[in-house]
């Protein structure tokens, strides 16, 4: 939603907005405008132009969904084209250095401009709150710029918009996560300003309190658009609940029972070198950096942090369908999927090359039978969360209310479609090109890239999903996609979770499946799994 | 071949005019350009460091070059654009750039229609193929004509009746503006989205998309050379014919304030609050923009610091304004927090406002500005993409590309009184429009 944060996809992991972060690009194309572009649009839209700094799906806050499966394919060829640029496309090499106080930090040159990228993992996420407590995670994150030994939240704010930087921090299901980016020039504030949060922070009770009360009320702002909120119900009905089904940035009344405390306790026991990956990209000489970095954080007291508990979900049985009520809408949004597969999965290539053909691009299956042929939607889309472990597979589109049970029917039509007559040589092939030629522009930015190593060491992938990934995009045989399709695309069991006008859809839904359930978006939360 | 080159800008010369010591990596981005014999103007902006390329094609036609009756017609032709020629036919565009590695996307403005096409050097030719057919030869299935219409129309419910911003906005336009074509909706009116017909179509293809009537931009893995000799062979034997007519209707000065109430179920309020502000290529450009910055930009900016974090009010506070051929509008739009009125915030911006007229801004505020602005020119350049659409957008709204080069300059000649300047000169009272939407709750309404 373009009204609330102005924050840009660039630099950023998986945060800009709270609320946003479940939320796929095709979706948010529609109509958006960006202020940094000075672009007034209306999108055709599909998929997310590879480097969409400024323009295209700039909107698409890329988090949650897409930027994993981004993330996850993310594969590549640096360098260039013409016959005396023939090399090997690689991942620009990096070093990584293991503080004395166990921080480990992943160092990157790039000098296309004068600029540097932070990128940080805390291994601990929303999987980490209390039960009751979600969002904890996410408001310790959002709190480490506000307040810290030797700068009030407005200090900071005025230091690092000084330098034209930006700091910002959040929390997913696996990781807290904060990521900065300034001029090299500023370096050394930069750095300083980025240690000083994450190990100074104080939490004054104050700032608490106001991060709090603006989480709840967005939650509730965040319920006014149903795209903005959708992913939300569905991850928590899909996993009912639990795990990855808990509202990472929490709830009505989850916020509410959060207490300083609770933060404090929080960042004590999580935030420490040895639980930390530091990634620094961009214009800068590593030795120089190394020793500023050093500086900066070498002093961050060593300290065992608990390994937080998680536990892999396999895919749902049975069908099930929960009908969020929004009595104003026009149409209606809709989810269908099961749980799918984890970032480090073997099958994750042929699955990614499947998923193009089937429901990633504009071309895909999916959108030709809703929106190319038919003209029910906007887009129709389908993609996998990659996650640490595994986590949702979502085919999503929305439709106006009269048409509802038409697109969910044709959604599952091409489902069974794609089991039925799988890929061809041609589609495969085409798929293959599609990812390769797609890639680079990902990988492009030093912003980019600090993302992208930080989230591999936290993965324990290694460079090779770059340097290989051609090479195994190519070896995704008809077979091996077969496979993929077969194991991957659930047929028959499947969550359903509908935004809409319930008076219009209610009777439609009901052919579906025999397990129902029914919520109001006004009342509080998503869905907890309580009954 | 007769290239042009122009001059090779060092960008940071330019940027160390602003910050004094800076002095890095010096780096430039040569740009070479071309016009084609039927007017089309092409960019090149070479860069090898991945084997991609960035294609932008501007044209200028938007929905300020539309009429009463067939509003939302330059977007709805963006989407027709990707339905047919008669080489590609439908559904063969996106399907031959896919398999070539390649994507595409497209956005409509007031004032533009731009075409954008990402992909790998190797498909160079191809996109070329592709883009001069659909200029040449868009043809027109009265079939994809009616689906794409399904399309257009679950877009608008999803971009305006789906999102409180969209209703307000739309109806903020509406009000802000009494004659000129900037107060419809970019997307259309949805009576007009239903009766658009096969020769307003037509009609909007002679209108505007003359070659001469649009800017070509590429930035990537290509030469100029390369580049020149495919337009030559493909774009430049496509006659030119007569551009959109110019826009005449001049909006009449706003004679006092307009407000506007919109009763919806929503969750929370929304405030919206537009002032009148002159085109893009004024030379106010730069001075609004610090005055944006000073305002909006970042957690320290003076209207965050009022009404989220000290009054405690809104859950955010921002501004917009577009770039635009004719005079526009500034936005402010605020999120209240639930249980404030509106209206709380609207004085509290106002009083912001006052107080950026009646005393100088500080040095440092002014400072932090141009920094936020210097950050913004390289965040905006550090990619082939981010480079082909900034290149395009100052050529055509400045008339110009090297004025993206004189940004940081003229930023950095903005003092004191310009920003106290425009701040008195165009948010008056009676300059402003303010648009209000107020929840209800369920289908009857009951607040």
């Amino acid at each position: 939603m373009r009204m609330r944060f102005v924050g840009r996809d660039e630099g950023l992991l998986n945060m800009s907005s709270k609320r946003e972060k479940q939320i796929p690009h095709p979706a948010k194309c529609a109509g958006i405008r960006d202020d940094k572009s000075g672009n007034t649009g209306i999108l055709r839209c599909w998929p997310a132009p590879a480097s969409s700094e400024l323009t295209g799906c700039r909107h698409s806050r890329v988090s949650g969904f897409a930027l994993v499966v981004k993330f996850a394919l993310a594969v590549a060829l640096l360098g260039s084209a013409s016959a005396a640029r023939a090399q090997k496309l690689q991942m620009p090499p990096h070093e990584k250095v293991v503080l004395k106080n166990g921080l480990t930090v992943l160092l990157l040159e790039k000098h296309s401009v004068p600029m540097v990228s932070v990128a940080g993992i805390v291994k601990a996420g929303g999987l980490a709150d209390p039960a009751g407590q979600e969002g904890l995670a996410s408001t310790t994150a959002g709190l480490l710029r506000k307040g810290t030994k030797t700068r009030t939240a407005q200090q900071f704010a005025g230091d690092i918009d000084f330098i034209g930087g930006t700091f910002e921090a959040d929390a997913g299901a696996d990781y807290s996560s904060f990521a900065a980016e300034f001029l090299s020039k500023d370096t050394v504030k930069g750095l300083e300003l980025v240690s000083d949060a994450v190990l100074h922070a104080t939490f004054p009770q104050a700032e608490v309190d106001k991060l709090l009360a603006q989480s709840v009320d967005g939650v509730k702002a965040a319920k006014d658009s149903a795209r903005d909120v959708i992913f939300e119900y569905y991850q928590g009905y899909l996993y009912n609940g639990k795990g990855y089904g808990r509202p990472t940035g929490g709830d009505e009344n989850s916020l509410k029972k959060i207490q300083r405390d609770a933060i404090a306790k929080f960042y004590d026991t999580y935030y420490t070198p040895g639980n930390t990956i530091l990634a620094v990209a961009g214009d800068f000489n590593s030795a120089e950096m190394k020793k500023k970095i050093e500086e900066v954080f070498g002093g961050w007291p060593a300290k065992v942090a608990p390994p937080v508990k998680e536990e892999a979900t396999g895919p749902m049985k049975g069908k099930k369908l929960l009908l969020v009520n929004k009595a104003d809408a026009t149409q209606t949004y809709f989810v269908i999927g099961n749980v799918g597969v984890s970032a480090t999965d073997p099958d994750r290539v042929a699955i990614e090359v499947v998923n193009t053909v089937f429901g990633s691009r504009f071309t895909s299956m999916l959108n030709e039978a809703l929106r190319v042929e038919s003209g029910l939607t906007y887009g129709a889309t389908s993609f996998f969360s990659l996650q640490k472990e595994p986590g949702p597979f979502a085919m999503f589109s929305f439709t106006r209310n009269e048409t509802t049970g038409k697109a969910i029917d044709l959604t599952l039509e091409v489902l069974k479609n794609l089991h039925m007559n799988g890929l061809t040589a041609e589609q495969l092939s085409s798929a293959k090109s599609y990812l390769k030629g797609q890639f680079p522009p990902m990988i492009e930015t030093s912003g980019q890239l600090a993302r992208l190593i930080v989230r591999y060491e936290f993965l324990g992938l290694d460079d090779n999903e770059v340097n290989q990934f051609e090479r195994r995009i190519d070896g995704v045989t008809g077979e091996m996609a077969k496979q993929a399709i077969a194991r991957h695309f659930p047929l028959e069991n499947l969550t359903f979770v509908l935004v809409g006008k319930s008076s219009e859809i209610a009777p439609m839904a009901k052919k579906y499946t025999e397990k129902q359930d029914a919520k109001e978006i006004s009342a509080p939360g998503f869905w907890t799994g309580a009954k | 071949m007769k290239i042009r080159w122009d001059k090779r800008v060092p960008l940071l010369v330019l940027a160390a005019a602003m910050v004094c010591v800076y002095m890095a990596s010096a780096q430039e981005y040569p740009v070479a350009t071309k016009t084609l014999k039927n007017g089309m103007k092409i960019l090149v902006q070479t860069d090898h460091s991945i084997p991609n390329v960035a294609l932008y094609t501007f044209y200028k036609v938007g929905s300020r070059n539309e009429r009463p009756g067939t509003t939302g017609l330059s977007h709805f032709f963006e989407h027709m654009m990707f339905n047919g020629a008669k080489k590609y036919g439908p559904g063969e565009l996106d399907k031959a750039m896919e398999t070539n590695g390649g994507s595409n996307n497209a956005y409509t403005t007031r004032n533009v229609t731009v075409y954008q096409d990402w992909f790998p050097r190797t498909a160079l030719e191809l996109i070329f193929d592709i883009e001069s057919d659909r200029i040449r030869d868009l043809s027109f299935d009265p079939k994809k004509i009616e689906s794409e219409r399904g399309v257009v129309a679950s877009e608008r419910r999803s971009s305006v009746d789906g999102q409180n911003e969209g209703v307000l906005d739309e109806q903020l336009w509406a009000t802000a503006f009494i004659a000129h074509p900037y107060q419809w909706p970019v997307v259309g009116w949805m009576s007009d989205i239903e009766h658009w017909t096969i020769e307003d179509l037509k009609h909007h293809f002679e209108m505007g998309y003359s070659p001469s009537n649009a800017t070509m931009v590429i930035a990537g893995d290509v030469t100029p050379e390369e580049v020149f000799a495919l337009a030559e062979k493909y774009l430049e034997p496509i006659p030119a014919h007569a551009p959109p007519l110019p826009v005449t209707t001049t909006e009449p000065a706003q004679l006092g304030e307009r407000r506007l109430v919109v009763h919806k179920p929503a969750e929370l309020p929304l405030l919206m609050i537009a002032y009148h502000v002159p085109q893009t290529n004024n030379p106010d450009f730069y001075a609004l923009n610090v005055l944006r910055s000073i305002l909006f930009q970042g957690e320290s900016s003076r209207m965050y610091q009022r009404l989220v974090d000290k009054d405690q009010i809104a859950l955010d506070v921002e501004s917009e304004s577009d770039n635009a051929f004719d005079p526009t509008l500034l936005l402010i739009l605020a999120q209240p927090k639930q249980g404030v009125d509106p209206q709380a915030c609207e004085k509290a911006i106002y009083e912001e406002v006052e107080r950026l007229q009646t005393a100088p801004v500080a040095d440092r505020e002014l400072e932090k500005a141009k920094n936020f602005r210097l950050a913004e020119f390289y965040r905006q350049v550090r990619t082939i993409n981010g480079r082909a659409n900034t290149l395009g957008t100052y050529e055509v709204f400045f008339g110009d590309y090297r004025k993206l080069f004189d940004a940081a300059k003229n930023y950095s000649g903005v003092t004191k009184e310009d920003v106290q300047r425009v701040a008195k000169q165009y948010f008056g009272a009676n300059n402003r429009t303010v648009a209000t939407l107020l929840p209800e709750s369920g289908e009857k309404g009951k607040p």
